[in-house]
């Protein structure tokens, strides 16, 4: 709790009253008081060890010692307003659910192991979010380059 | 075998030497099933599954061989050959071109051409349906389907006039290859390139929408409705002499009888099947079917080809005359312009000189006729377009009768046709009234009519082009009528031996495209005179009161009176020796014209 | 039991290599890897670095990287080790390929000797089977062309004998003295099948390989040599032999000599002889062929030790003893 306040008073002498409120606004600490959980996250983060950073901008924490087993290992998104669970790119996904220790920086292996030839980047499931983001096939009227499946050619005048 | 043997087929023995010699022939085999074409259909699979092993205990290297190039039409993956030979066997006995050999011994065999040669042989796609695995496939259908997703749809081919039965492959909406039938009298099992590739031509160049041609010279998409309107106002407008009518060479008996009937109600009898244009004569039938069926020709020892070159022209029946001239050491006399044959064969002479000759008995040829017990003389129908047609025909007839060609058990007097609507057409009566009602016309109905020669139509008539393809025709017409190609309906063609057959719809008819004879049935209504019939049974009896052969499907109707019945001719030959009819086997009517493998086939396999 | 060479990388890298150790090789691969080992360092490494990385692999040590650079040097090694001199009999593939001086368009004739000697040829068969005259024809062709056929002679003898090229092509193919590539004009060629072998051909072989400076079925640059194998030419008493297929006169003097009883000294001499233009011994007289001087035809050195004397007769039936 001291350390706390000891780093928050810190902040506000090295940057200014002003950059320190931005910071806190834009840090969700402003979102902590309708969304409760991520003032829970913020809580767990005192004391506990950011393990990286992913290309979306979420955190990713560990905190091993005084930390029930099972809940050592958490993320904090990017978007403090609009997270759900399927912004974690894969690379982190394993190291956030326990399954492996390999975390999603660049020199871990998982990444190397992303096909470099037809790998696509990550994206969040859109589903409910609307039509412009859901994914539609090919053929479907609503894909804005809906292919045409007719198997043949119609005439084309030569003269 | 003899009689009394006990041969046990059963026995444990004789499963262990099945799995034993499935075992060999898989030694060597790679294993590609994944991406083989043959897959689904192979021999060699259904072998193993049925007769082999279920473990296979080969841990050496297997032998791999270099691919051969045999032209744009077969695909050869060679390292998958089983070395049965059946290849090289077809092409020196059906095929009549010695290309293929087995060369090397031992596992190191390869069959190939040993030098860089493609097969240009027209029946070369036939060894892509022998070959038990998938050392030779068919290069256009390459990956593009398995087997079990096809539809199999047993229709007729009418690139030529042969009627070869064949099985449309399809995928939904799209031939996807085609195959041969078995039918023994007309095509055995095999069918020409041109029949086997021509299904890239339904999918191209396709007329979907019914067009009109506005002011400025170019199309424009229309409703069937405004269409009808456009054609049904000229034809109130022009005299009915000045109406002519012209059958496609795809066209089936149905639309034809129905365009016929159409244009007799308007008053115009100037209807008749493209490639009979000047074949003014349908009395008698003997006169344009091949009167020995195709499969008698079998028993012929002497033919006589005029004009004809069988092997671009109906490439089925010439391989049944190398059938014959390979079995009996039948003799061929040949009078025309220099071509190649795969069977010997003697060169009597390029034009009418060579048949006066023969007919006046001058000629070393008439020995060979005379003694013959079967001559079988074939025309062929590239002569319909001389002057002196009348005059060749009855010298033929000559000949014919002192070779004792026209007997109670065996009529030898043939005429080979080009295409699969000219017999249905003379069978309904598609006889012009006037020889060049074309010339003054003001109202001209193309249906499906690319050949014909549209130059002498004058500059203001209006030309209605119903068809399946944007070839030639459509760009003299004024308006046109989408229809559907055969692929997509079922109708009646006759072969040209007479014998009646029936396509049936593979796929689904292009774009807004209908049936030729509903077209026309609309049209009728929308002109005002309204043709009886609504249903294809209420046609097939129409076509019952004019030709009831036709209606015999599968069945051979010969002709009933012989060609002597004709009255003499006096006319004189002319000296002008005879043509080519086709001079690209590959690029005949209007699906051939738009097909990207045909036009790849004249390309490189035209034989010099 | 340990998993043979299968060609698939998986197994390469895992292989333990009993090829060195097995005696009798079971694959065409082992046995070509065998032949390669008394020059090449690198095969007894590698399985141990490479067990070695696999285990470092799995406890997270080596990257990925290293491993793929590892198995990349191993497959090289093993295309190394396949990219051996042609082993084949036939001096050419199973296809053609046109080249300068060997393509259809070339004119190819029997000269006029030879076309009378055609015509002799062709008259030991029936009129309507000439093709049964193929093989004397392709010989007499070869004979005439130096040593091998180009596909302009198989044409003509095709003409000849009034079949379809190919047919040409399926026996010139099958047998595997009609040399189909250029030889030199001196063929010489080694018997290697099991009794010369184990009387030492394989180091004929490479004594010829090594003087010439060659591989098999290669020509030297002054055009005069070449070196094949053959099978069994029949002199198994006295292995191991060569036989010199002399193509320097053309058909006329074309000969075909053995010489057995061969040291792979003995040998580099007559290849010598030979490019001098003499010619070496045949002894047809009293060798017939050996190069032994100490032999008689197939007999012993020093002379038979057996049938010194003259055959007993035979014993008679004792017609009594039943």
């Amino acid at each position: 709790m001291a350390s706390v306040v000891k780093s928050a008073f810190r902040a506000i002498r090295e940057k200014g009253v002003s950059n320190f409120l931005r910071e806190l606004r834009d840090e969700g600490y402003l979102r902590c008081l309708p969304d409760g959980n991520l003032l829970q996250t913020k809580i767990h983060n005192i004391g506990a060890k950011l393990v990286g950073v992913d290309k979306f901008g979420n955190k990713y924490y560990e905190k091993l010692e005084g930390m029930q087993y099972g809940r050592h290992r958490w993320v904090e998104y990017a978007e403090k307003s609009r997270y759900n669970a399927s912004q974690v790119p894969p690379e982190w996904h394993g190291w956030l659910h326990y399954i492996t220790d390999h975390t999603g920086d660049e020199a871990s292996p998982l990444l190397m192991l992303k096909p470099q030839r037809y790998g696509i980047e990550h994206k969040e499931n859109f589903s409910g979010e609307g039509d412009e983001f859901i994914y539609h096939s090919k053929g479907h009227a609503l894909n804005p380059g809906q292919r045409d499946w007719t198997r043949y050619q119609p005439w084309q005048p030569t003269k | 075998m003899l009689l009394g043997m006990k041969i046990k087929t059963d026995t444990p023995v004789a499963k262990k030497a099945r799995e034993g010699v499935m075992e060999f022939l898989l030694m060597n085999h790679p294993l590609d099933c994944p991406i083989c074409d043959q897959g689904g259909e192979c021999d060699l699979q259904d072998q193993s599954m049925a007769f082999g092993s279920d473990r296979g205990r080969f841990t050496e290297m297997k032998r791999s061989v270099v691919d051969k190039n045999l032209g744009p039409l077969v695909k050869t993956v060679m390292t998958r050959c089983i070395q049965c030979t059946r290849c090289v066997r077809f092409a020196t006995e059906v095929a009549g071109v010695q290309d293929l050999g087995m060369l090397g011994r031992g596992s190191g065999e390869e069959i190939g051409t040993y030098v860089e040669k493609v097969m240009t042989s027209e029946l070369s796609g036939n060894v892509i349906d022998i070959c038990p695995v998938g050392a030779l496939t068919s290069k256009p259908f390459a990956f593009k389907a398995r087997n079990w997703e096809l539809k199999g749809t047993e229709t007729i081919d009418v690139t030529d006039a042969v009627g070869s039965n064949i099985r449309i492959d399809s995928r939904g909406p799209e031939v996807m290859r085609i195959l041969p039938r078995l039918n023994e009298d007309i095509n055995e099992e095999w069918i020409s390139d041109k029949t086997r590739f021509c299904y890239d031509g339904l999918k191209r160049q396709r007329l979907n929408d019914p067009m009109i041609r506005v002011a400025d010279g170019r199309f424009k998409p229309v409703s069937w409705r405004d269409a009808f309107a456009v054609v049904a106002e000229v034809v109130h407008q022009v005299k009915p002499e000045e109406i002519v009518g012209v059958a496609g060479q795809l066209s089936d008996a149905e639309s034809m009888i129905a365009l016929k009937d159409f244009l007799n109600r308007l008053g115009s009898n100037n209807v008749w099947c493209e490639r009979n244009g000047s074949h003014h004569d349908a009395d008698l039938r003997s006169t344009y079917l091949m009167n020995t069926s195709i499969a008698d020709l079998e028993k012929a020892d002497v033919f006589l080809l005029i004009g004809t070159q069988p092997r671009v022209e109906a490439a089925m029946i010439n391989a049944r005359i190398r059938k014959t001239v390979r079995a009996t050491n039948a003799k061929v006399g040949y009078i025309g312009p220099e071509t190649n044959f795969n069977y010997d064969h003697q060169h009597l002479g390029t034009g009418p000189q060579t048949l006066i000759e023969l007919a006046e008995r001058r000629h070393p040829f008439s020995s060979a006729l005379l003694n013959a017990k079967n001559p079988a003389i074939i025309l062929g129908a590239g002569l319909f377009d001389r002057k002196d047609k009348d005059a060749i025909f009855f010298a033929v007839g000559t000949i014919a009768e002192y070779a004792n060609a026209i007997r109670p058990d065996w009529n030898g007097y043939n005429v080979l046709l080009l295409s699969a609507a000219q017999a249905a057409a003379l069978d309904l009566g598609l006889v012009p009234e006037s020889e060049n009602s074309i010339e003054s016309a003001k109202f001209v109905y193309l249906m499906g009519a690319d050949d014909v020669n549209l130059e002498k139509v004058p500059s203001d008539a209006f030309v209605v082009y119903q068809g399946h393809h944007g070839d030639q025709s459509v760009y003299r017409a004024n308006v046109i009528l989408p229809a559907s190609a055969f692929s997509e309906k079922e109708g009646t063609y006759e072969n040209t031996e007479g014998c009646t057959q029936q396509t049936l719809p593979a796929v689904p008819i292009v774009g807004d495209a209908r049936d030729d004879w509903k077209i026309i049935r609309a049209l009728s209504e929308v002109s005002g005179i309204q043709l009886p019939y609504d249903s294809l049974e209420a046609i097939r009896s129409r076509i019952r009161t004019v030709a009831p052969n036709l209606l015999h499907v599968d069945e051979r109707e010969p002709a009933t009176f012989p060609p002597s019945l004709k009255p003499k001719v006096t006319q004189k030959l002319s000296q002008d020796s005879f043509r080519t009819a086709v001079e690209n086997f590959y690029m005949t009517d209007s699906i051939t014209r738009a097909s990207k493998i045909m036009a790849q086939c004249s390309a490189l396999l035209l034989k010099k | 039991m340990q998993p043979r060479s299968r060609g698939s990388p998986i197994s390469i890298l895992t292989r333990s290599d009993g090829a060195e150790n097995s005696t009798c090789p079971r694959s065409l691969a082992q046995l070509q890897v065998r032949q390669k080992a008394p020059n090449s360092q690198v095969l007894p490494l590698s399985p141990l670095s490479l067990s070695l990385s696999l285990w470092y692999y799995s406890a997270g040590a080596t990257s990925p990287k290293m491993l793929a650079r590892l198995a990349a040097n191993r497959l090289l090694e093993i295309r190394q080790a396949f990219r051996q001199p042609s082993r084949s009999f036939s001096t050419a593939l199973n296809y053609h390929l046109d080249s300068p001086d060997n393509n259809p368009d070339l004119p190819w004739e029997f000269s006029d000797a030879n076309k009378d000697k055609v015509k002799e040829i062709l008259s030991h068969y029936p009129s309507n089977y000439k093709q049964s005259a193929v093989i004397p024809l392709l010989d007499l062709a070869q004979q005439q062309h130096g040593g091998w056929l180009p596909v302009s002679a198989m044409n003509a003898v095709a003409k000849i004998i009034e079949v379809a090229p190919v047919r040409v092509f399926e026996v010139a193919t099958f047998y595997s003295m009609f040399n189909r590539s250029k030889v030199g004009k001196y063929h010489l060629l080694v018997c290697g099948t099991t009794p010369c072998m184990i009387r030492g051909s394989r180091e004929i072989e490479d004594a010829l390989l090594k003087h010439l400076g060659v591989k098999r079925n290669e020509v030297t640059k002054d055009g005069l040599f070449s070196v094949g194998e053959m099978e069994c030419m029949g002199c198994c008493v006295n292995a191991p032999m060569i036989t010199v297929a002399d193509y320097s006169n053309g058909s006329e003097g074309y000969t075909y000599n053995y010489y057995e009883d061969v040291t792979p000294k003995h040998v580099v001499e007559i290849v010598e002889k030979l490019r001098r233009g003499e010619k070496p011994p045949v002894r047809k007289l009293a060798g017939h062929g050996t190069q032994n001087p100490n032999r008689i035809m197939s007999g012993p050195e020093g002379g038979n030790t057996t049938l010194l004397t003259d055959p007993k007769p035979p014993p008679c039936r004792d017609l009594d003893a039943c």
